[in-house]
């Protein structure tokens, strides 16, 4: 075989690159890849996960959650916003004549036209929007020279997109969420909705049981199908209910003298259910927490 | 040999046409197909340095670039001092006090709500971190008999004040912002190494 060498190269070079592009550089990029630090603050994110969190990732595995739920959060905007709340009794033409005056120095002169035109037709109401846009530097410069002046500002990262609007995620989804994920469930189809933030958007463990047991009990109208398999269906002791049993609605009760159960695998897939919450402002994915605007 | 000429040159009469030309029509399509290519990649290479983040593992999209995510992290102004504050006081304040303010029982008493906290002025709660506090004293209107050891004294002045605005600005509690002046002159009215306060000596001295 004359060719038997360009062949190899051939084939080595194929595997070669596709090596070098889906194995080698994502492991130079994210390999080593640790819980960072949350932004102001000194905790450090993805917490630690609970035995029973990580069992839990086996069972949404195991039972194809991943096939209708997706595990990540899309963003498709953000801006350095810098809001009046409180003029504090100065007149707003005052304010306007003041709010000039300011923008003589830089970082400020080169969005003067944009800030005195977001108030042209302002009426003197309050929250307004001064600034949004990509610098921070004239928002940092704006609250700082507006502050001695005795009027009130709030400043903030606002982050936004068709998913954050949905209530599925407060920012988008970075590498650092999926750290103890083994395997990652991303997820491609949103047959139910995204589960980045479940665990804020429903706290209640009892919730997730019940939902898991019976959608429709909670949710009207919900295609999701019940796994019953991850429940036990017990005869009651004395009459009884156990502490454990779920509380259902009479038409998704068991016949009389039943309760159900949930298994260890429905408690460990509602504790990582709870786990998800993808909310902490990062480094790579900065915003600023309403309640800390507020 | 003129033979040969003939045979290899086209007739002089003949005027050279667009079909008939000198470069044949592949010829052309390699060259113009070439041009496309290192256009593209031009365009290709562009585009990444702008919107690339260089593989950055920081970089996510919207950002485009680390410069861009850069100008999204808060740097100073009013965010920039909470987000201190809240930092500095987790680091230091909160191991006794709670991250939620609330106390520990046993530890140390409650800030949240804290009538020493939510003083008009910051006089006597800047004397706590500055000097240290041993001794009895009274918060929400239960005695706490425990010792604190200077815990700011070690802190700079923007951090101490962006702690104590904190403190009087979180869970719940409103009162007014702590600058780097009243620090300082509270600090230097100590001395170098002061004693720790009783809650009778705080209680002496103006709010």
């Amino acid at each position: 075989m004359k060719t038997g060498f360009s062949v190899f190269l051939a084939a080595f070079v194929a595997l070669g690159a596709s090596w070098f592009g889906l194995v080698y550089a994502p492991l130079q990029q994210l390999g080593r890849a640790q819980q960072t630090v949350i932004l102001h603050s000194t905790d450090v994110w993805p917490p630690q996960r609970t035995g029973d969190v990580t069992l839990g990732l086996q069972v949404y595995r195991a039972s194809g959650c991943v096939a209708c739920h997706t595990m990540q959060v899309r963003q498709t905007g953000m801006a350095n916003e810098i809001t009046l709340t409180d003029l504090k009794d100065h007149p707003a033409t005052d304010f306007k004549e003041f709010l000039k005056s300011l923008m003589i120095a830089p970082p400020l002169d080169a969005c003067s036209n944009g800030i005195l035109a977001n108030l042209d037709h302002w009426d003197g109401k309050v929250p307004v929007t001064l600034y949004s846009g990509d610098d921070g530097s004239v928002v940092a410069a704006l609250a700082d020279k507006l502050k001695p002046a005795g009027v009130k500002t709030v400043t903030g990262v606002l982050t936004s997109g068709p998913d954050l609007a949905r209530g599925w995620g407060l920012r988008q989804s970075v590498a650092a969420d999926y750290l103890y994920d083994q395997p990652v469930q991303l997820g491609n189809l949103r047959a139910g909705p995204d589960l980045s933030l479940i665990g804020i958007r429903a706290p209640d463990l009892n919730w997730h049981l019940q939902h898991l047991y019976a959608p429709r009990s909670l949710v009207k109208g919900s295609t999701m199908p019940a796994f019953r398999f991850l429940f036990e269906l017990r005869k009651q002791v004395d009459g009884k209910s156990s502490p454990d049993a779920l509380v259902l609605p009479p038409e998704f009760a068991p016949a009389a003298g039943l309760e159900v159960v949930p298994t260890a695998e429905a408690r460990h897939l509602a504790a990582y259910l709870v786990s998800l919450q993808a909310s902490a402002p990062l480094y790579e994915a900065p915003f600023t927490p309403v309640t800390a605007a507020k | 040999m003129s033979d040969e000429i003939k045979s290899t040159f086209p007739a002089t009469d003949a005027e050279p046409t667009a079909t008939s030309s000198a470069e044949p029509l592949w010829n052309v399509l390699i060259i113009v197909l070439i041009v496309i290519t290192l256009g593209l990649l031009f365009f290709g290479g562009v585009y990444f340095d702008r919107h690339g983040g260089w593989f950055n593992p920081k970089v996510y999209p919207p950002y485009t670039t680390l410069e861009n995510l850069e100008a999204f992290q808060p740097k100073s102004g009013a965010e920039a001092a909470a987000a201190q504050g809240k930092k500095v006081y987790e680091a230091v304040c909160g191991i006794c006090h709670g991250v939620d303010g609330m106390g520990k029982p046993g530890q140390a008493p409650p800030l949240a709500g804290s009538e020493w906290v939510l003083a008009k002025s910051v006089n006597r709660l800047a004397h706590i971190p500055l000097a240290g506090l041993a001794g009895a004293v009274t918060v929400e209107g239960k005695e706490w008999n425990m010792n604190m050891a200077a815990m700011g004294a070690g802190l700079s002045d923007a951090d101490l004040s962006a702690v104590l605005t904190y403190m009087r600005t979180a869970w719940g509690n409103k009162a007014g912002e702590v600058t780097a002046d009243d620090i300082k002159k509270i600090r230097n009215s100590l001395g170098g190494h002061p004693q720790p306060m009783s809650g009778d000596q705080l209680k002496s001295m103006p709010e």
